[in-house]
Protein backbone atom coordinates (compact mmCIF):
# COMPACT_ATOMS: atom_id res chain seq x y z
CA UNK A 1 0.00 0.00 0.00
CA UNK A 2 1.13 3.86 -0.50
CA UNK A 3 0.22 5.51 2.40
CA UNK A 4 -0.31 9.77 1.59
CA UNK A 5 -0.46 10.30 5.66
CA UNK A 6 0.87 12.89 7.60
CA UNK A 7 1.81 11.14 10.40
CA UNK A 8 5.31 10.78 8.60
CA UNK A 9 5.92 13.59 9.38
CA UNK A 10 8.20 13.88 12.56
CA UNK A 11 6.94 17.11 14.23
CA UNK A 12 3.46 15.68 14.30
CA UNK A 13 4.71 12.31 16.17
CA UNK A 14 3.91 14.12 19.37
CA UNK A 15 0.25 14.04 18.90
CA UNK A 16 -2.01 11.29 20.07
CA UNK A 17 -5.91 10.67 18.26
CA UNK A 18 -8.27 11.23 21.44
CA UNK A 19 -10.76 7.93 20.81
CA UNK A 20 -13.95 9.75 22.53
CA UNK A 21 -13.36 13.29 22.03
CA UNK A 22 -12.35 12.02 18.24
CA UNK A 23 -9.88 14.17 17.32
CA UNK A 24 -6.00 14.37 18.19
CA UNK A 25 -4.13 16.56 20.65
CA UNK A 26 -0.69 17.44 21.46
CA UNK A 27 0.94 14.85 24.10
CA UNK A 28 3.02 17.39 25.68
CA UNK A 29 1.10 20.18 26.32
CA UNK A 30 -1.62 17.95 27.79
CA UNK A 31 0.81 16.94 30.30
CA UNK A 32 2.42 20.72 31.17
CA UNK A 33 -1.31 21.21 31.79
CA UNK A 34 -1.82 17.90 33.75
CA UNK A 35 1.58 19.20 35.83
CA UNK A 36 0.51 22.82 36.15
CA UNK A 37 -3.27 22.50 37.79
CA UNK A 38 -1.74 18.89 39.93
CA UNK A 39 0.84 21.71 41.40
CA UNK A 40 -1.87 23.97 42.34
CA UNK A 41 -3.97 21.16 43.52
CA UNK A 42 -0.64 19.82 45.71
CA UNK A 43 -0.26 23.57 47.24
CA UNK A 44 -3.88 24.61 47.80
CA UNK A 45 -5.96 21.74 47.57
CA UNK A 46 -8.33 23.05 45.33
CA UNK A 47 -8.05 24.10 41.69
CA UNK A 48 -7.83 20.92 39.44
CA UNK A 49 -10.88 21.04 37.79
CA UNK A 50 -12.30 24.01 37.26
CA UNK A 51 -9.24 25.12 35.27
CA UNK A 52 -8.53 22.55 33.91
CA UNK A 53 -12.23 22.15 31.96
CA UNK A 54 -12.34 25.85 30.76
CA UNK A 55 -8.88 24.76 29.27
CA UNK A 56 -9.29 21.68 27.25
CA UNK A 57 -12.75 23.50 26.30
CA UNK A 58 -10.46 26.05 24.96
CA UNK A 59 -8.21 23.80 23.02
CA UNK A 60 -11.24 22.40 21.34
CA UNK A 61 -12.13 19.05 23.28
CA UNK A 62 -16.29 18.93 23.10
CA UNK A 63 -17.56 20.37 26.42
CA UNK A 64 -19.17 16.84 27.48
CA UNK A 65 -16.22 15.19 27.28
CA UNK A 66 -13.88 17.49 28.95
CA UNK A 67 -16.13 17.77 32.14
CA UNK A 68 -16.34 13.98 31.98
CA UNK A 69 -12.66 13.08 31.48
CA UNK A 70 -11.79 16.06 33.88
CA UNK A 71 -13.74 13.87 36.76
CA UNK A 72 -11.61 11.16 35.71
CA UNK A 73 -8.16 12.57 35.56
CA UNK A 74 -9.41 13.91 39.71
CA UNK A 75 -9.25 10.58 41.14
CA UNK A 76 -5.33 9.91 40.82
CA UNK A 77 -4.14 13.27 41.88
CA UNK A 78 -7.00 12.88 44.78
CA UNK A 79 -5.56 9.47 45.61
CA UNK A 80 -2.14 10.71 45.89
CA UNK A 81 -3.09 14.22 47.13
CA UNK A 82 -4.58 11.95 50.56
CA UNK A 83 -1.64 9.44 51.19
CA UNK A 84 0.92 12.24 51.45
CA UNK A 85 -1.93 14.89 54.00
CA UNK A 86 -2.64 11.44 55.88
CA UNK A 87 1.05 10.58 56.43
CA UNK A 88 0.89 13.66 58.30
CA UNK A 89 -2.35 13.34 59.90
CA UNK A 90 -4.15 16.52 57.86
CA UNK A 91 -7.39 14.16 57.28
CA UNK A 92 -10.64 14.10 59.60
CA UNK A 93 -11.86 10.81 58.01
CA UNK A 94 -15.05 11.18 59.75
CA UNK A 95 -16.07 14.49 58.42
CA UNK A 96 -14.90 13.05 55.03
CA UNK A 97 -17.18 10.09 55.64
CA UNK A 98 -20.00 12.49 55.84
CA UNK A 99 -19.49 15.16 53.21
CA UNK A 100 -19.00 12.01 50.74
CA UNK A 101 -22.25 10.49 51.55
CA UNK A 102 -24.17 13.48 50.65
CA UNK A 103 -21.45 14.26 47.83
CA UNK A 104 -22.14 10.80 45.94
CA UNK A 105 -26.06 11.51 46.39
CA UNK A 106 -24.82 15.26 45.21
CA UNK A 107 -22.83 13.74 41.63
CA UNK A 108 -25.58 11.76 40.79
CA UNK A 109 -28.38 14.27 40.75
CA UNK A 110 -25.67 16.58 38.72
CA UNK A 111 -25.32 13.94 36.08
CA UNK A 112 -28.80 13.75 35.62
CA UNK A 113 -29.30 17.42 35.36
CA UNK A 114 -26.08 17.22 32.81
CA UNK A 115 -28.10 14.94 30.46
CA UNK A 116 -31.19 16.88 30.46
CA UNK A 117 -29.17 20.23 29.79
CA UNK A 118 -27.48 18.81 27.24
CA UNK A 119 -30.92 17.98 25.49
CA UNK A 120 -32.31 21.24 25.71
CA UNK A 121 -28.78 22.92 24.08
CA UNK A 122 -28.02 25.16 26.96
CA UNK A 123 -25.39 22.58 28.87
CA UNK A 124 -22.44 25.26 27.45
CA UNK A 125 -24.62 27.98 28.93
CA UNK A 126 -25.41 26.49 32.31
CA UNK A 127 -21.52 25.78 32.72
CA UNK A 128 -20.24 28.94 31.74
CA UNK A 129 -22.78 30.80 33.90
CA UNK A 130 -22.22 28.84 36.67
CA UNK A 131 -18.66 29.24 36.59
CA UNK A 132 -18.69 33.10 36.55
CA UNK A 133 -21.33 33.34 39.53
CA UNK A 134 -19.28 30.71 42.17
CA UNK A 135 -15.56 31.27 40.67
CA UNK A 136 -16.49 35.12 41.63
CA UNK A 137 -18.28 34.40 44.73
CA UNK A 138 -15.69 32.08 45.92
CA UNK A 139 -12.81 34.68 44.75
CA UNK A 140 -13.63 37.23 46.47
CA UNK A 141 -14.56 35.85 49.78
CA UNK A 142 -10.92 34.23 49.47
CA UNK A 143 -9.06 37.57 48.50
CA UNK A 144 -10.68 39.75 51.22
CA UNK A 145 -9.33 36.93 53.64
CA UNK A 146 -6.18 36.07 52.90
CA UNK A 147 -5.68 40.10 52.98
CA UNK A 148 -7.01 40.65 56.25
CA UNK A 149 -5.10 38.12 57.45
CA UNK A 150 -1.97 39.53 56.02
CA UNK A 151 -2.81 42.93 56.81
CA UNK A 152 -3.68 41.81 60.33
CA UNK A 153 0.09 40.11 60.71
CA UNK A 154 1.92 42.51 59.55
CA UNK A 155 0.24 44.93 62.35
CA UNK A 156 1.77 42.58 64.63
CA UNK A 157 -1.75 41.30 65.91
CA UNK A 158 -1.51 37.02 66.17
CA UNK A 159 -4.74 37.12 68.39
CA UNK A 160 -6.37 33.52 68.05
CA UNK A 161 -9.09 34.23 68.93
CA UNK A 162 -12.28 31.74 69.10
CA UNK A 163 -11.60 28.54 67.20
CA UNK A 164 -14.80 29.15 64.71
CA UNK A 165 -17.95 31.49 64.61
CA UNK A 166 -20.76 29.62 66.00
CA UNK A 167 -24.08 30.61 64.05
CA UNK A 168 -27.44 28.83 63.43
CA UNK A 169 -26.23 26.36 61.28
CA UNK A 170 -24.41 24.47 64.07
CA UNK A 171 -28.15 24.31 66.24
CA UNK A 172 -29.50 22.26 63.94
CA UNK A 173 -30.25 18.12 64.56
CA UNK A 174 -28.48 14.90 64.58
CA UNK A 175 -25.21 16.46 66.79
CA UNK A 176 -22.57 14.65 66.08
CA UNK A 177 -18.64 15.02 67.33
CA UNK A 178 -15.91 14.97 64.96
CA UNK A 179 -12.79 14.67 67.39
CA UNK A 180 -10.30 15.33 64.83
CA UNK A 181 -11.33 18.84 63.57
CA UNK A 182 -12.76 19.76 67.64
CA UNK A 183 -16.02 20.38 66.14
CA UNK A 184 -19.15 19.31 67.56
CA UNK A 185 -22.10 20.30 65.03
CA UNK A 186 -25.29 18.59 62.86
CA UNK A 187 -24.14 16.04 60.59
CA UNK A 188 -27.03 17.22 58.24
CA UNK A 189 -24.61 20.63 57.51
CA UNK A 190 -21.64 18.92 56.38
CA UNK A 191 -24.20 15.98 54.20
CA UNK A 192 -25.86 19.24 52.38
CA UNK A 193 -22.67 21.04 51.94
CA UNK A 194 -21.76 17.33 50.32
CA UNK A 195 -25.07 17.19 48.14
CA UNK A 196 -24.65 20.70 46.74
CA UNK A 197 -21.28 20.48 45.79
CA UNK A 198 -21.70 17.32 44.43
CA UNK A 199 -24.03 18.47 42.32
CA UNK A 200 -21.92 21.44 40.71
CA UNK A 201 -18.72 18.55 40.34
CA UNK A 202 -21.00 16.78 38.23
CA UNK A 203 -22.16 19.89 36.03
CA UNK A 204 -18.81 21.81 36.06
CA UNK A 205 -16.53 19.02 35.45
CA UNK A 206 -15.04 19.76 38.82
CA UNK A 207 -13.86 18.10 41.83
CA UNK A 208 -15.73 20.49 43.79
CA UNK A 209 -12.45 21.75 45.98
CA UNK A 210 -12.79 25.52 45.10
CA UNK A 211 -16.41 25.27 46.58
CA UNK A 212 -15.77 22.69 49.85
CA UNK A 213 -12.80 24.28 51.03
CA UNK A 214 -14.23 27.54 52.04
CA UNK A 215 -17.47 25.70 53.21
CA UNK A 216 -15.17 23.67 55.17
CA UNK A 217 -13.22 26.92 57.05
CA UNK A 218 -16.30 29.28 56.67
CA UNK A 219 -19.30 27.38 57.34
CA UNK A 220 -18.20 24.20 59.50
CA UNK A 221 -15.06 26.15 61.32
CA UNK A 222 -12.76 23.07 60.46
CA UNK A 223 -8.86 23.66 61.41
CA UNK A 224 -6.93 24.95 57.85
CA UNK A 225 -4.35 22.59 58.28
CA UNK A 226 -7.26 19.85 58.00
CA UNK A 227 -9.35 20.89 55.37
CA UNK A 228 -6.78 20.43 52.03
CA UNK A 229 -6.56 16.71 52.77
CA UNK A 230 -10.64 16.11 53.83
CA UNK A 231 -11.53 17.40 50.79
CA UNK A 232 -9.41 15.76 48.59
CA UNK A 233 -10.59 12.74 50.59
CA UNK A 234 -14.28 13.29 49.58
CA UNK A 235 -13.30 14.41 46.06
CA UNK A 236 -12.48 10.67 44.84
CA UNK A 237 -15.68 9.29 46.08
CA UNK A 238 -17.56 12.35 44.10
CA UNK A 239 -15.22 12.31 41.55
CA UNK A 240 -15.15 8.25 40.72
CA UNK A 241 -18.91 8.26 41.34
CA UNK A 242 -19.36 11.12 38.21
CA UNK A 243 -16.65 9.29 36.28
CA UNK A 244 -18.54 5.91 36.38
CA UNK A 245 -21.86 7.57 35.83
CA UNK A 246 -20.60 10.01 33.03
CA UNK A 247 -18.84 6.83 31.56
CA UNK A 248 -22.64 4.52 31.37
CA UNK A 249 -25.17 7.22 30.90
CA UNK A 250 -23.33 9.33 28.22
CA UNK A 251 -20.01 7.44 26.85
CA UNK A 252 -17.65 10.66 27.43
CA UNK A 253 -15.40 9.55 29.07
CA UNK A 254 -11.91 9.71 27.26
CA UNK A 255 -9.76 7.74 29.10
CA UNK A 256 -6.87 8.72 27.14
CA UNK A 257 -7.04 11.97 27.75
CA UNK A 258 -7.78 11.90 31.22
CA UNK A 259 -4.41 9.13 31.55
CA UNK A 260 -1.98 11.84 30.03
CA UNK A 261 -3.47 14.55 32.48
CA UNK A 262 -3.31 12.55 35.19
CA UNK A 263 0.29 11.61 34.51
CA UNK A 264 1.08 15.07 34.60
CA UNK A 265 -1.21 16.20 37.67
CA UNK A 266 0.51 13.39 40.14
CA UNK A 267 4.04 14.45 40.10
CA UNK A 268 2.64 18.44 39.74
CA UNK A 269 0.22 17.42 43.22
CA UNK A 270 3.47 15.92 44.76
CA UNK A 271 5.79 18.47 44.55
CA UNK A 272 3.17 20.83 45.99
CA UNK A 273 1.92 19.01 48.54
CA UNK A 274 6.23 19.16 49.49
CA UNK A 275 5.92 23.18 49.71
CA UNK A 276 2.41 23.28 51.62
CA UNK A 277 4.14 23.63 54.80
CA UNK A 278 6.86 25.80 53.67
CA UNK A 279 4.54 28.57 51.83
CA UNK A 280 2.49 30.27 54.01
CA UNK A 281 -0.99 30.02 53.92
CA UNK A 282 -2.44 32.90 53.36
CA UNK A 283 -0.26 33.45 50.40
CA UNK A 284 -1.21 30.60 48.38
CA UNK A 285 -4.94 31.91 49.06
CA UNK A 286 -4.02 35.28 47.95
CA UNK A 287 -2.41 33.88 44.72
CA UNK A 288 -5.19 31.50 44.13
CA UNK A 289 -8.11 34.35 44.72
CA UNK A 290 -6.37 36.20 41.96
CA UNK A 291 -6.38 32.79 39.78
CA UNK A 292 -9.97 32.18 40.36
CA UNK A 293 -10.93 35.92 39.74
CA UNK A 294 -9.42 35.91 35.98
CA UNK A 295 -10.53 32.90 35.50
CA UNK A 296 -14.16 34.20 35.99
CA UNK A 297 -13.68 37.32 34.40
CA UNK A 298 -12.41 35.49 31.38
CA UNK A 299 -15.94 33.69 31.07
CA UNK A 300 -17.44 36.49 31.96
CA UNK A 301 -16.60 38.39 28.91
CA UNK A 302 -16.79 35.65 26.50
CA UNK A 303 -20.61 35.59 28.11
CA UNK A 304 -21.33 39.93 27.71
CA UNK A 305 -18.84 39.95 24.33
CA UNK A 306 -20.64 40.15 21.20
CA UNK A 307 -19.97 36.86 19.32
CA UNK A 308 -18.38 36.90 16.15
CA UNK A 309 -20.39 34.69 14.81
CA UNK A 310 -24.16 34.50 16.18
CA UNK A 311 -24.44 31.09 14.38
CA UNK A 312 -22.75 27.58 15.91
CA UNK A 313 -23.47 24.02 14.85
CA UNK A 314 -23.76 20.39 17.06
CA UNK A 315 -22.74 17.78 14.24
CA UNK A 316 -24.03 15.09 15.91
CA UNK A 317 -22.73 11.67 16.09
CA UNK B 1 13.81 10.05 -10.76
CA UNK B 2 10.09 8.30 -10.58
CA UNK B 3 9.81 7.94 -6.87
CA UNK B 4 8.38 4.89 -5.52
CA UNK B 5 5.63 5.89 -3.99
CA UNK B 6 3.90 6.83 -7.40
CA UNK B 7 4.82 3.77 -8.96
CA UNK B 8 1.30 2.74 -8.88
CA UNK B 9 0.55 5.54 -10.57
CA UNK B 10 2.76 5.46 -13.28
CA UNK B 11 2.27 2.26 -13.97
CA UNK B 12 -1.35 2.53 -14.25
CA UNK B 13 -0.66 5.50 -16.72
CA UNK B 14 1.36 3.18 -18.82
CA UNK B 15 -1.45 0.56 -18.89
CA UNK B 16 -3.89 2.60 -19.67
CA UNK B 17 -1.55 4.28 -22.53
CA UNK B 18 -1.07 0.77 -24.04
CA UNK B 19 -4.89 -0.40 -23.81
CA UNK B 20 -5.69 2.71 -25.73
CA UNK B 21 -3.53 2.39 -28.14
CA UNK B 22 -4.29 -1.81 -29.32
CA UNK B 23 -7.81 -0.87 -28.97
CA UNK B 24 -7.85 2.25 -30.93
CA UNK B 25 -11.55 3.86 -29.73
CA UNK B 26 -12.90 4.28 -26.51
CA UNK B 27 -16.36 4.77 -25.32
CA UNK B 28 -17.42 7.75 -23.15
CA UNK B 29 -15.57 6.23 -20.34
CA UNK B 30 -13.74 7.08 -16.59
CA UNK B 31 -11.15 4.65 -14.91
CA UNK B 32 -10.46 5.80 -11.66
CA UNK B 33 -8.28 4.80 -8.40
CA UNK B 34 -7.75 5.78 -5.45
CA UNK B 35 -3.74 5.51 -3.52
CA UNK B 36 -5.73 4.43 -0.07
CA UNK B 37 -9.22 2.93 -0.20
CA UNK B 38 -9.31 2.28 4.09
CA UNK B 39 -8.22 4.84 5.97
CA UNK B 40 -7.83 3.55 9.29
CA UNK B 41 -8.21 5.86 12.37
CA UNK B 42 -5.85 5.09 14.88
CA UNK B 43 -3.85 6.48 17.49
CA UNK B 44 -1.24 8.74 15.64
CA UNK B 45 -4.40 9.47 13.22
CA UNK B 46 -3.82 13.41 12.18
CA UNK B 47 -6.07 13.38 8.54
CA UNK B 48 -5.18 11.79 5.66
CA UNK B 49 -4.28 12.62 2.14
CA UNK B 50 -5.44 10.37 -0.80
CA UNK B 51 -4.60 10.11 -4.07
CA UNK B 52 -7.29 9.79 -7.03
CA UNK B 53 -5.88 8.76 -9.89
CA UNK B 54 -7.34 7.89 -13.36
CA UNK B 55 -8.03 8.56 -17.23
CA UNK B 56 -10.53 9.99 -19.64
CA UNK B 57 -11.73 10.40 -22.97
CA UNK B 58 -11.51 13.60 -23.53
CA UNK B 59 -10.95 16.43 -25.94
CA UNK B 60 -9.38 20.35 -25.16
CA UNK B 61 -11.76 22.08 -22.82
CA UNK B 62 -13.22 18.88 -20.96
CA UNK B 63 -13.67 19.29 -17.50
CA UNK B 64 -13.58 16.94 -14.33
CA UNK B 65 -14.84 17.52 -10.73
CA UNK B 66 -14.83 15.43 -7.90
CA UNK B 67 -16.89 15.32 -5.52
CA UNK B 68 -16.52 13.20 -1.99
CA UNK B 69 -19.37 13.01 0.25
CA UNK B 70 -19.27 11.10 3.92
CA UNK B 71 -22.03 10.09 5.76
CA UNK B 72 -25.09 11.98 6.04
CA UNK B 73 -26.88 12.93 9.18
CA UNK B 74 -28.33 15.34 11.70
CA UNK B 75 -26.34 18.90 12.61
CA UNK B 76 -27.69 21.66 14.35
CA UNK B 77 -27.40 25.47 14.16
CA UNK B 78 -27.92 27.38 16.75
CA UNK B 79 -28.14 30.94 17.39
CA UNK B 80 -27.22 33.36 19.95
CA UNK B 81 -29.37 35.77 21.43
CA UNK B 82 -28.55 38.53 23.90
CA UNK B 83 -30.96 37.53 27.09
CA UNK B 84 -30.14 40.20 30.68
CA UNK B 85 -26.99 41.09 28.87
CA UNK B 86 -25.61 37.60 27.83
CA UNK B 87 -25.41 36.24 24.61
CA UNK B 88 -27.02 32.53 24.75
CA UNK B 89 -28.51 29.78 22.24
CA UNK B 90 -31.72 30.76 22.21
CA UNK B 91 -32.93 29.47 18.36
CA UNK B 92 -31.56 26.36 16.40
CA UNK B 93 -32.60 24.61 13.48
CA UNK B 94 -31.87 20.60 13.05
CA UNK B 95 -30.74 19.80 9.13
CA UNK B 96 -31.39 16.14 8.69
CA UNK B 97 -29.30 14.23 5.60
CA UNK B 98 -26.05 16.37 6.13
CA UNK B 99 -22.73 14.96 4.52
CA UNK B 100 -20.76 15.33 7.68
CA UNK B 101 -17.81 15.51 5.37
CA UNK B 102 -18.11 16.79 1.35
CA UNK B 103 -15.49 18.07 -0.58
CA UNK B 104 -15.96 19.35 -4.22
CA UNK B 105 -12.64 19.88 -6.58
CA UNK B 106 -12.58 20.92 -9.87
CA UNK B 107 -9.98 21.72 -12.46
CA UNK B 108 -11.11 25.20 -12.98
CA UNK B 109 -13.83 27.17 -10.86
CA UNK B 110 -16.75 25.46 -10.50
CA UNK B 111 -18.48 28.81 -12.14
CA UNK B 112 -16.56 28.27 -15.32
CA UNK B 113 -17.78 24.38 -15.93
CA UNK B 114 -21.21 24.85 -15.53
CA UNK B 115 -23.93 27.53 -15.31
CA UNK B 116 -26.00 28.36 -11.92
CA UNK B 117 -29.04 26.01 -13.26
CA UNK B 118 -27.35 23.21 -13.70
CA UNK B 119 -25.01 23.56 -10.58
CA UNK B 120 -28.75 24.04 -8.84
CA UNK B 121 -29.92 20.56 -10.42
CA UNK B 122 -26.90 18.81 -10.13
CA UNK B 123 -26.26 19.82 -6.55
CA UNK B 124 -23.18 20.69 -7.31
CA UNK B 125 -21.68 23.74 -5.08
CA UNK B 126 -21.93 23.61 -1.01
CA UNK B 127 -25.26 25.90 -1.07
CA UNK B 128 -27.04 24.04 -3.69
CA UNK B 129 -27.35 20.68 -1.67
CA UNK B 130 -30.29 19.53 -1.25
CA UNK B 131 -30.37 19.46 2.69
CA UNK B 132 -33.87 19.08 4.72
CA UNK B 133 -34.82 21.07 8.12
CA UNK B 134 -36.54 19.01 10.79
CA UNK B 135 -40.24 18.58 10.28
CA UNK B 136 -42.15 20.92 12.58
CA UNK B 137 -39.41 23.70 12.29
CA UNK B 138 -40.88 27.35 13.16
CA UNK B 139 -38.05 29.55 11.43
CA UNK B 140 -38.31 31.44 8.59
CA UNK B 141 -35.82 32.87 7.39
CA UNK B 142 -33.49 30.03 6.53
CA UNK B 143 -31.34 31.75 4.00
CA UNK B 144 -29.37 32.63 7.20
CA UNK B 145 -29.24 29.65 8.88
CA UNK B 146 -28.21 27.81 5.49
CA UNK B 147 -25.29 30.02 5.32
CA UNK B 148 -24.40 29.71 8.83
CA UNK B 149 -24.61 25.89 8.51
CA UNK B 150 -22.15 26.25 5.06
CA UNK B 151 -19.76 28.71 7.08
CA UNK B 152 -19.51 26.59 10.11
CA UNK B 153 -19.00 23.47 8.11
CA UNK B 154 -16.22 25.08 6.15
CA UNK B 155 -14.82 26.35 9.28
CA UNK B 156 -14.46 22.96 10.72
CA UNK B 157 -12.58 21.83 7.55
CA UNK B 158 -15.58 19.16 7.01
CA UNK B 159 -16.56 21.00 4.06
CA UNK B 160 -14.44 22.13 1.53
CA UNK B 161 -14.26 23.75 -2.31
CA UNK B 162 -11.09 22.78 -4.32
CA UNK B 163 -11.28 24.92 -7.17
CA UNK B 164 -7.97 24.12 -9.35
CA UNK B 165 -6.97 21.28 -7.78
CA UNK B 166 -7.92 18.24 -9.99
CA UNK B 167 -5.15 18.45 -12.26
CA UNK B 168 -5.79 17.38 -16.09
CA UNK B 169 -2.81 15.68 -18.23
CA UNK B 170 -3.23 15.91 -21.90
CA UNK B 171 -7.06 15.69 -21.86
CA UNK B 172 -6.57 11.49 -21.22
CA UNK B 173 -5.53 11.97 -17.91
CA UNK B 174 -6.38 13.29 -14.22
CA UNK B 175 -5.48 13.49 -10.87
CA UNK B 176 -6.32 14.90 -7.47
CA UNK B 177 -5.47 14.68 -3.87
CA UNK B 178 -8.48 14.17 -1.42
CA UNK B 179 -7.76 16.10 2.05
CA UNK B 180 -9.44 13.92 4.87
CA UNK B 181 -9.46 16.07 8.39
CA UNK B 182 -8.52 14.40 11.46
CA UNK B 183 -11.76 15.10 12.86
CA UNK B 184 -13.81 13.25 10.10
CA UNK B 185 -16.34 10.84 11.24
CA UNK B 186 -16.22 7.38 10.45
CA UNK B 187 -18.62 5.67 7.46
CA UNK B 188 -18.17 4.96 3.70
CA UNK B 189 -16.99 8.22 1.44
CA UNK B 190 -18.68 8.00 -1.63
CA UNK B 191 -16.41 9.52 -4.71
CA UNK B 192 -17.89 10.69 -7.58
CA UNK B 193 -15.69 11.71 -10.14
CA UNK B 194 -17.99 13.73 -13.63
CA UNK B 195 -16.68 14.24 -16.77
CA UNK B 196 -18.00 17.57 -18.24
CA UNK B 197 -17.72 18.73 -22.12
CA UNK B 198 -18.93 22.25 -22.59
CA UNK B 199 -21.27 22.21 -19.44
CA UNK B 200 -22.82 18.99 -20.29
CA UNK B 201 -22.24 15.90 -17.67
CA UNK B 202 -20.82 12.95 -20.61
CA UNK B 203 -19.95 10.37 -18.03
CA UNK B 204 -19.24 9.56 -14.20
CA UNK B 205 -17.52 7.21 -11.92
CA UNK B 206 -17.89 5.98 -8.57
CA UNK B 207 -15.28 4.57 -6.16
CA UNK B 208 -15.40 4.34 -2.71
CA UNK B 209 -13.31 5.28 0.75
CA UNK B 210 -13.80 3.73 3.93
CA UNK B 211 -12.93 5.05 7.24
CA UNK B 212 -13.12 3.28 10.18
CA UNK B 213 -11.71 3.16 13.67
CA UNK B 214 -8.61 0.69 13.74
CA UNK B 215 -6.69 -0.97 16.47
CA UNK B 216 -6.55 0.73 20.21
CA UNK B 217 -8.64 3.52 19.73
CA UNK B 218 -11.38 1.53 17.90
CA UNK B 219 -10.79 -0.90 21.25
CA UNK B 220 -11.28 1.90 23.76
CA UNK B 221 -13.89 3.45 22.01
CA UNK B 222 -16.25 -0.28 21.37
CA UNK B 223 -15.93 -0.86 24.72
CA UNK B 224 -16.68 2.69 25.95
CA UNK B 225 -19.91 1.84 24.03
CA UNK B 226 -20.96 -1.65 24.33
CA UNK B 227 -19.10 -2.00 28.27
CA UNK B 228 -19.69 1.46 29.62
CA UNK B 229 -20.33 0.73 33.27
CA UNK B 230 -17.00 -1.53 33.27
CA UNK B 231 -15.21 0.71 31.63
CA UNK B 232 -15.96 3.49 33.89
CA UNK B 233 -15.02 1.58 36.61
CA UNK B 234 -11.91 1.01 34.65
CA UNK B 235 -10.90 4.64 33.96
CA UNK B 236 -11.35 4.99 38.01
CA UNK B 237 -9.27 2.12 39.49
CA UNK B 238 -6.30 2.70 37.17
CA UNK B 239 -6.40 6.69 38.09
CA UNK B 240 -6.43 5.43 41.67
CA UNK B 241 -3.50 3.11 41.09
CA UNK B 242 -1.32 5.80 39.18
CA UNK B 243 -2.08 8.10 42.02
CA UNK B 244 -1.04 5.74 44.00
CA UNK B 245 1.61 4.51 42.20
CA UNK B 246 2.98 7.56 42.20
CA UNK B 247 2.76 8.23 45.95
CA UNK B 248 4.53 5.26 46.42
CA UNK B 249 7.47 6.61 44.11
CA UNK B 250 7.44 10.03 46.19
CA UNK B 251 7.97 8.88 49.15
CA UNK B 252 11.46 6.49 48.19
CA UNK B 253 12.40 9.97 46.42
Amino acid sequence: MFYYNYTNNKENSMYIYLPIAEQPIHSLAILGVGTFLGLIMGLVGVGGGFLLTPILMFLGIPPPVAVASVANQLVAPSVSGVLSHWKRSNVDFKMGTVLLVGGVIGSSIGVILFNFLGKIGQLDFVIKSSYVIFLSLIGTLMLYESLRLILRKRKGKVSRGKLHQHNWLHGLPFKTRFRKSKLYISILLPILIGVIVGILAAIMGVGGGFIIVPAMIYLLGMPTSLVVGTSLFQIIFVAANTTILQASQNQTVDIVLATILLLGSVVGVQIGAKFTNIIKGEYLRLILSAIIILVSLKLLADLITVPSDYFSIIIHR
Amino acid sequence: MIKMKHFRYYLFVIIFSISLSIEGKTENQIVADLSQENVKISTNFLGAKILLFGAYDGKPGDDIIVIVTGRKGLVTVQKKEKKFGMWVNTKKINYINTPKYLSISSNRPLKEILDENTQKSSQIGLNFLNIRTQPGSKILNNENWREALTRNMIISKLWSVNENSVILNKNALFRSYLNLPSNVTVGKFEVKILHYRSGKLISTEKSTINVSKSGFSAQIYNIAQNYSTLYGIFAVLLAVLIGWGTNLIFRKV
